[in-house]
């Protein structure tokens, strides 16, 4: 077996080294009864490595992806362009291969690489600060949840109906096992309606979650919202999806955003069919103690010369155990070096190069749209939801559009799923809603073809 | 000069500096931003409609050219220590080789560009691999269902403890909160249970550092929601007693969480799932080689038997007939833990890393890891204190007790073995013994590197004896960076280089 370094000789003349008579004197402590036979499980017979590339070569086949076919696809993952120098860098096996850094003198690569990226991250952002990441954007708004309600020390939670149905499926699930009210704000429109979010603060609010560019794609003025946050005494959180928004539009931090949390894929990552992502967490630093999730500090060596570690390690759950402000423990290190060598080819200039295109490539969509089709009112970022005269209406237009290589949108009652003994939430969607996003791959040409295609499949 | 004399035995083991560069923060990289990169799309100006909303101030981000960042993330690269660099030895961690083609594989376009919402006779091909590794991580840990939404062990143990509540509160046993702990266990199990919103009970390992069965009868109560059990444990010991254990917490009521982070030491060997437990969690980026990244991404899917089957998470991947689908809004099920089906691109390799060895095979990788594991405690044995007698699994415990008595802690321990070329063990964990010491080699490391690793750990123990310990204080001076000050880093934390 190629992975395994041993001869057979190697394993005698280390089981007699030991003292045993064979590997089965290794395992006489699992009681007999538990033991298998060889070659009992049903897995597969072993391929060589031609085999398992042979293997996953015809099922990547299968599938339809981004380098043949047009993606209007969002609510929460997109399609941005991911340099070649993203991949190289985290392929190197030092950041690839390495386990977290508990050994700072060793890893002091990683660890830099992480202060990088937490700093570009709340500048991006606008925070203060930011931690070395979550899993992804949903249970990352579910921690700012739970933080917020540590800070404050309030239990109610309201959360806006505009926030993509996951991440609030995800929170609500999180707090449903903890004491605390959780009200979910109907909007009863594509869109947030900030009067109806604020009649539902009060004095034991310790958070109001919003998005934005909300799950509709709109974008819109959190000021109101500050204000009746400070006038509560309570947090105002702010998820996004498409971080890439912020080179563009002002960012959470400068709305006035107190904890902001959302999704990084956008920076130089892969759709991966939902994963691994990057889940960013930010916040203002006098709330910094109550941070879940690794973080990484400044700090000089024994000679010293500057270096990094891991810090604040006692909110953790290795230290504080029950207590600790999360249970996260493994996060998407890697994610944040992808994250930091993106935007550092990047820059200021080409971050907001890919934010211009992204909702340039919308406005040019919505522009020309035939009359039997809607997009939504108002500012949008890259996200829209486009409305059709009825189901049928739509999935012709879905259908033709994928023939032509292009996959048109998101139905939106797919986001219903997941959302099992949790209430229904949002606008009844009639299912003949497409949410559609666009990003700098997209280009007037693919535009073209999609005004095509929905001109003449309706 | 003869071949022969250019033997050096100092080749066995020590790291040196070599050509290893400082670099300045990417902030400190002081010059204008670079050329804009050169990007596809829409080329127009900002929609009117947000030009209200327009961001004021530049964020701030740096910009280099290309060939300035590529030489600023390998120079950083360089300080780091990986299991392809060298020997990984952190106990309960199974820092094992990555295999390259897993790579390979998962960044085909087929499986790295496509969107998780694209319609699934469109995704076939991903959805088939996803469902084919759900079902052999049922195999390998004796489940029939598996869910792999969960993003990473602890997130794994949170859905596994939601389930078992779930599933109490449909017996109408909605006061059952209480989870038992032992005090070997990893910290994420009681922050797991208390985001579960349950509260913890710690049980006092016995003096073989198992699980004593009075101590669990003695805490075993109408409160009892379930025990979580590590199998292996943290002392790397086999918890034999284990069908007495759960035959103990099933008939006080409660269910039995396995946390799978040791499942190496059991991989086509034994299978927990037939021991009694209830669920288990799998750290794929630990047994399945999916690469650590410097601190993720991993996956944490769980394996259920038909008690918990109802309440797994969705959506869940099926097979029907031929086609494979994704099903939600599962009445009894707990619910969504995370925005997705899961952490795809790890599943791939995993995917792949257990198609390599095949039903064949699998066994090896706990019986060469168990013998590397054993191998290592017998050289060290009597040079080190074994807190726990008998062999060990996957993982051998030792401690600084012998060293201690000329002043050398574990931290010494640990920080000398950098500068003999080798990532240290996991220190002063489990809490349960004083100092200590967690060795895991896993199956991918040769004797001669376990040779290598045993004869520099016996030179310190040697120093130490000697009383030449002044060097171990020190340690490491190798690398470009010597002990840090992490005390100040908490207290004045900079997290964030500034403006």
């Amino acid at each position: 077996m190629r992975f395994l370094p041993h001869t057979d000789t190697d394993r005698s003349a280390m089981l007699e080294s030991i003292g045993v008579s064979g590997i089965a004197d290794l395992f006489s402590d699992i009681p007999d009864v538990f033991h298998l036979e060889r070659g009992q499980l049903d897995i597969a017979e072993a391929l060589s490595e031609a085999g398992i590339v042979r293997k996953f070569t015809k099922a990547s086949e299968k599938n339809r992806n981004a380098t043949n076919t047009r993606y209007f696809l969002g609510g929460g993952t997109y399609h941005h362009f991911v340099p070649a120098v993203v991949d190289y860098v985290i392929s190197r096996g030092e950041f690839l291969t390495a386990y977290t850094p508990y050994q700072p003198e060793i890893a002091q690569g990683t660890l830099q690489a992480l202060f990088e990226f937490q700093t570009m991250i709340a500048r991006l952002t606008g925070m203060d600060v930011s931690n070395a990441s979550m899993y992804e954007a949903a249970t990352a708004t579910a921690e700012a949840a739970l933080m917020a309600r540590r800070v404050s020390r309030k239990k109610r939670v309201v959360m806006a109906g505009s926030v993509n149905p996951r991440y609030r499926s995800v929170t609500a699930n999180y707090l449903s096992r903890l004491d605390g009210e959780y009200e979910e704000v109907d909007m009863g429109c594509f869109g947030t309606d900030l009067d109806k979010v604020i009649a539902a603060i009060d004095a034991q609010t310790a958070c109001v979650i919003v998005q934005y560019p909300d799950f509709y794609g709109s974008v819109y003025d959190l000021a109101p919202l500050r204000e009746a946050c400070d006038a509560n005494q309570c947090l105002m959180v702010v998820a996004f999806s498409d971080v890439s928004a912020f080179a563009l539009i002002e960012s959470p931090g400068a709305m006035g955003a107190d904890i902001a949390v959302g999704s990084g894929q956008s920076l130089g990552i892969p759709m991966a069919f939902g994963g691994p992502h990057l889940g960013l967490f930010t916040c203002k630093q006098k709330y910094l103690r109550q941070m879940p999730g690794r973080v990484c500090g400044l700090t000089k060596d024994a000679d010293g010369k500057r270096g990094f570690v891991l810090t604040l390690s006692t909110r953790e759950q290795h230290i504080r155990r029950e207590k600790a402000t999360s249970n996260i423990c493994t996060n998407q290190g890697l994610m944040c070096t992808a994250a930091a060598t993106y935007m550092t080819l990047m820059g200021d200039a080409g971050l907001s190069t890919v934010a211009r295109h992204s909702a340039a490539a919308l406005q040019l969509l919505v522009s020309q749209l035939p009359d039997h089709v809607t997009a939504l009112e108002g500012a949008h970022y890259n996200e829209t939801v486009l409305s059709f005269v009825d189901h049928q209406a739509r999935q012709r237009f879905m259908a033709a559009a994928q023939a032509d290589d292009i996959f048109a949108g998101i139905p939106l009652e797919r986001f219903d799923v997941g959302q099992a003994d949790l209430g229904e939430a949002g606008p009844s969607a009639e299912n003949r809603h497409l949410l559609v996003a666009t990003t700098e791959m997209i280009e007037e040409a693919d535009i073209h073809d999609y005004l095509r295609v929905l001109e003449v499949s309706l | 000069m003869s071949v022969s004399d250019m033997n050096d035995t100092a080749f066995k083991y020590s790291a040196t500096n070599g050509i290893q560069h400082e670099e300045a923060l990417l902030f400190e990289h002081a010059h204008d931003a670079a050329e804009s990169i050169h990007l596809p799309g829409v080329k127009g100006d900002m929609p009117n409609a947000l030009a209200v909303f327009a961001r004021q101030n530049p964020a701030g981000i740096p910009g280099l050219s290309e060939p300035e960042t590529v030489r600023h993330f390998v120079r950083l690269s360089q300080w780091n220590h990986g299991i392809e660099t060298g020997f990984y030895p952190l106990g309960s961690c199974t820092m094992k080789y990555n295999p390259r083609v897993n790579e390979q594989v998962a960044r085909l376009p087929g499986l790295a560009h496509i969107h998780p919402d694209q319609p699934e006779e469109t995704v076939q091909g991903a959805l088939e691999l996803l469902y084919e590794v759900q079902q052999w991580l049922g195999e390998v840990s004796g489940f029939p269902h598996v869910t792999l939404q969960p993003a990473a062990g602890a997130h794994g143990e949170l859905t596994g403890l939601m389930m078992i509540r779930a599933c109490l509160d449909a017996r109408g046993e909605t006061e059952r909160r209480t989870v038992l702990v032992p005090d070997s266990a990893h910290g994420t199990n009681p922050a797991s249970a208390a985001l579960c919103g349950m509260h913890t009970v710690e049980l006092k390992s016995g003096p073989d550092g198992r699980i004593d069965l009075d101590v669990l009868k003695a805490h075993l109560n109408d409160g009892t929601a379930a025990l979580m059990m590590t199998n292996p444990n943290t002392a790397g010991a086999f918890e034999s007693d284990v069908k007495e254990i759960c035959q103990l917490v099933h008939d006080a009521g409660g269910l039995v969480y396995g946390d799978g982070a040791n499942l190496n030491a059991l991989v086509g060997v034994a299978r927990p799932g037939d021991m009694g437990i209830d669920c288990l969690h799998i750290n794929v980026h630990k047994t399945f080689a999916t690469p650590h990244g410097g601190g993720g991404p991993g996956a944490g899917p769980v394996a259920v038997n038909e008690t918990l089957a109802p309440y797994m998470p969705v959506p869940r991947i099926v097979k029907d007939a031929d086609a494979y689908a994704l099903q939600g809004n599962v009445g009894t099920s707990v619910g969504s833990v995370l925005g997705s089906i899961g952490q795809s691109g790890v599943y791939m390799r995993a995917n792949a890393y257990i198609s390599a060895f095949g039903r064949e095979h699998l066994h090896k990788i706990a019986q060469d890891a168990v013998l590397n594991a054993n191998y290592i405690l017998h050289r060290l044995k009597d040079a080190y204190h074994v807190p726990f007698d008998g062999v060990c699994k996957h993982e051998c415990l030792l401690t600084d007790e012998i060293q201690n008595r000329h002043g050398v802690k574990t931290l010494d321990i640990a920080k000398q073995l950098i500068d003999l070329g080798f990532h240290p063990m996991t220190v002063y964990f489990p809490l349960i013994v004083h100092g200590a010491m967690l060795i895991e080699p896993t199956e991918t490391e040769s004797r001669e590197t376990l040779d290598n690793f045993c004869d520099a750990m016996l030179e310190i123990a040697a120093q130490c004896e000697a009383g030449d310990t002044d060097a171990l204080h020190e340690a490491p001076v190798k690398p470009f960076r010597r002990r840090l000050d992490e005390t100040q880093a908490a207290r004045k934390p900079v997290l964030v280089w500034p403006a």
